[in-house]
């Protein structure tokens, strides 16, 4: 089993969960010093691989080797002392230690009686000047933002000597110009020696960073080679297993009515004086850095934190800014929170309980919930943005993210809306449903609904909205419209151009 | 049928611990398994249980009380004290009202201030227990009318007044858990408080109501062993929170909260009324009757950890 050239091969994987076959005797073959790009949808396999690979799952068939060897993990610990790394989207780094610390956690040459913090730091200082990481190893790790703590995590899997670091959506959570970053820092880890194996949604990424694609679907594998045989339709097609003609569909009409209007909202410490509006059948952009305000923007305007400004009109009427959601879901203004775990779903709930959650006035007599009409609700919606799930009682954290999305889109669907502010509405969902999310903001916003999308993928910020306001350390950079929406003049304003 | 008992066993382990305990103890002895053992198991069972469905409802809502054992002493010296005097029934309304006034106070520190449920109930533990002591000047109060013992010692068919309050109070648990609004929230706060905020709730509202309840049944269920023992302590309900967290972690609620049921607590009280009972009964000395107890609540947490 000695193929030059190759660091990992996985051959005829087999796991079977209770009811479902997540993968179907898939082979995966990755080079040295390569990066290699895992794609699929949710729920295609790429997950439970990356579990075998690292010792958390034990396939039912299938063998791995690892440089020629046949390897055999029995949990992580195992696969990681054999060189296999995976940095989840999840990180894992204790916050309130150093980063040389955390770089070094469990491994360190101490005494009891002596920390060696010094020693610590000086070897951490070397790895990440070794590495060409913009990182302090004596600074704490609270102190750092996500793509840095990624980095430290990179740095984590470099110390145990890693052969194969599995990077799980490591740009899902970083702004674009951070991933730029990333990406560079990766290629030098390759020219190192190192292979990476790495995950993400968004395709344009995988033609930019990898050299070699592998495509998951339904837990078999449908095709892989080196990234130059694949260009964006094929790539869509394979993981889709249909031709999308179109990833950006856009067919709202703009009328000439507003429907919300904002001046000088402040957020303290977070956004300054903006003013804007958004006309009934818009969709109106925000665009800007981690950390610029465009969070605290849409909690802002729906009750969600502490925020004033001058004047607020809705649908016409001078409105006060709500103090609490309840105000804003009683006046037709719902929000899609950026994070779905923590802010959009109770995970533990059902997929009606969660439907129901906002709306309970609707089923609700002298406290007395009807649920069986909350059942019906939850049954048309399931059916109108074709959520998978095998019964309206299943717990939302069963379903795949691109489904749990469409639940917290449901929960706003029970009412009739005159505002919708989408957060970061395809964060870490497939192909195929960002493109239903999207059809449904057509749709709503052909219905005379104003539309705010908050995002930080620039594709769709580009490809979908009418207008862009672009947000720089809480104000306002720039107000893009039709020809001038372009990734650059979005960046420049982002960078406080 | 067996089919549907199956079901219900895996979705309640404890019952086959309750299942359990009760064979286990027929066999030891001969006076176990027996009508008036069983009313007396739940006689007995009652006070623990009803603290303990109110407990329910805060572990639920991913909260914690520590406050029950010192306000079921407060409700029951601020009760009998009233009722001594002859009314009764404001009696028993003064001794409902301050335990509710205790679980909203609670609740609307934790709620309103965003603090630590086990610091602000560990310090209205303190609180309640000191007020109880100064009410009373450290001693008990007895000799209380005939009619408020009937709540206590009273029997309806042959069958104990305490076990009819006991499964009047279970049984609109479970339906304010399951039919109501407030029983949703209580487990989506549990489950994600911030969703729950940001789904337009108004969590404060419902934390605060959530703690009224587990304090307003800690103050019913002192009422009924005041009437049992013609006598309100002022040491009463010392411990008495711990054996309400260990029924509702033993019927397999989550101490991280939205998740769990009140039919659960209703076995968790069971199965740990019977221990105390069969052990009784077989003589095991009380110096290890508080070890077994611990032993059986590691177990539970042990077992249902390891499905």
């Amino acid at each position: 089993m000695d193929e030059p050239g190759v660091i990992l091969k996985m051959e005829g994987i087999t796991k079977k969960f209770p009811g479902v076959l997540a993968l179907d005797k898939v082979n995966f073959s990755m080079k040295k010093e390569e990066i290699h790009a895992l794609v699929g949808e949710n729920g295609a396999g790429k997950s439970t691989l990356i579990k075998i690979l690292s010792g958390v799952h034990k396939p039912d068939e299938g063998k791995i080797f690892l440089d020629g060897e046949y390897v055999a993990f029995s949990n992580p610990i195992h696969a990681i002392e054999k060189g296999i790394s995976v940095i989840y989207q999840e990180l894992n780094l204790v916050e309130e230690l150093s980063v040389a610390e955390n770089i070094y956690l469990g491994k360190e040459n101490r005494n009891w009686w002596n920390l060696g913090k010094k020693v610590l730091i000086e070897r951490a200082e070397k790895l990440l000047s070794k590495l060409n990481f913009p990182i302090s190893a004596s600074e704490k790790v609270k102190n750092l933002n996500v793509s840095e703590k990624q980095l430290v995590e990179i740095a984590k899997a470099m110390a145990t000597n890693a052969k194969v670091i599995v990077m799980d959506e490591p740009t899902a959570t970083i702004t674009e110009h951070e991933a730029k970053q990333l990406f560079s820092l990766m290629r030098g880890l390759k020219e190192q020696g190192v292979s990476i194996i790495f995950i993400s949604h968004r395709l344009e990424e995988v033609f930019e960073i990898a050299d070699s694609v592998t495509v998951l679907r339904d837990g078999k594998l449908i095709s892989t080679g080196k990234i130059d045989q694949y260009d964006k339709n094929r790539l869509i097609s394979d993981v889709v297993g249909r031709t999308i003609s179109d990833m950006y569909p856009k067919e709202n009409t703009v009328t000439d009515v507003n429907a919300f209007e904002v001046e000088e909202l402040s957020v303290p410490g977070y956004v300054n004086r903006l003013s804007f509006n958004v006309k009934k059948g818009e969709i109106l952009g925000i665009a800007g850095l981690v950390g610029c305000g465009k969070s605290e923007v849409a909690l802002a305007i729906y009750g969600g934190i502490k925020a004033h400004a001058k004047k607020a009109l809705l649908d016409g009427e001078r409105v006060s800014l709500p103090t609490r959601p309840d105000i804003s879901l009683e006046r037709g203004v719902l929000l899609i929170p950026e994070d779905r775990k923590s802010q959009g779903l109770v995970l533990l709930l059902s997929v009606t309980k969660n439907i129901v959650l906002p709306n309970t006035k609707f089923i609700t007599k002298l406290g007395h919930i009807r649920w069986k009409e909350g059942r019906k609700i939850s049954g048309n919606l399931v059916k109108k943005l074709n959520i998978k799930t095998p019964t309206l009682s299943q717990k939302a954290e069963n379903l795949s993210g691109g489904n749990q999305q469409k639940v917290v889109l449901a929960k706003g669907l029970v009412r009739k809306p005159k505002l919708i502010i989408f957060a970061e509405p395809t964060r870490g969902i497939d192909v195929g449903a960002k493109v239903e999310v999207y059809k449904l903001m057509n749709e709503l916003a052909n219905q005379g609904v104003g539309i705010i999308m908050i995002s930080s993928e620039l594709p769709e910020i580009v490809s979908m909205s009418d207008r862009v306001l672009v947000m720089h350390r809480g104000v306002q950079k720039a107000i893009l419209e039709g020809e001038n929406i372009n990734q650059e003049n979005i960046m420049a304003a982002a960078m406080g151009g | 049928m067996l089919k549907k008992f199956l079901n219900l066993l895996r979705k309640f382990p404890i019952i086959l611990g309750f299942i359990g305990v009760v064979v286990l103890f027929s066999i030891l002895t001969n006076r176990f398994f027996t009508l008036s053992n069983f009313l007396n198991v739940f006689r007995q069972i009652s006070i623990n249980a009803i603290i303990a469905f109110g407990m329910t409802f805060v572990i639920l809502s991913g909260g914690i009380d520590l406050s029950v054992g010192s306000v079921f002493a407060l409700a029951a010296v601020v009760g009998a004290s009233i009722i001594k005097g002859g009314n009764v029934f404001l009696g028993s309304l003064a001794a409902l009202g301050v335990g509710a006034a205790m679980g909203a106070f609670n609740g609307a520190i934790i709620a309103k201030l965003k603090l630590q449920p086990f610091i602000v109930t560990l310090a209205t533990m303190a609180i309640a227990r000191s007020f109880t002591q100064v009410y009373t000047q450290g001693r008990p109060i007895t000799g209380l009318p005939s009619t408020f013992r009937e709540i206590g010692r009273g029997e309806l068919f042959s069958v104990p007044v305490p076990i009819y309050i006991m499964f009047a109070v279970f049984f609109i648990s479970l339906y304010i858990l399951s039919n109501t609004k407030l029983g949703l929230y209580t487990y989506s706060i549990g489950g994600n408080e911030e969703a729950t905020r940001l789904s337009g709730i108004k969590v404060i509202r419902y934390k605060v109501t959530i703690y009224t309840i587990s304090g307003l049944l800690s103050a019913l269920s002192a009422l009924i062993l005041t009437a049992r023992l013609n006598s309100a302590q002022p040491i009463f309900g010392t411990g008495y929170e711990l054996d309400a967290i260990a029924a509702v972690v033993l019927g397999g609620t989550s101490l991280s909260g939205g998740k769990g049921t009140i039919i659960g607590t209703l076995f968790g009280a069971m199965v740990m009324g019977v221990i105390n009972n069969g052990m009784n009964l077989v003589n095991v000395s009380p110096f290890y009757q508080q070890a077994v107890k611990g032993a059986v609540i590691l177990l539970a947490v042990m077992a249902e950890r390891s499905e």
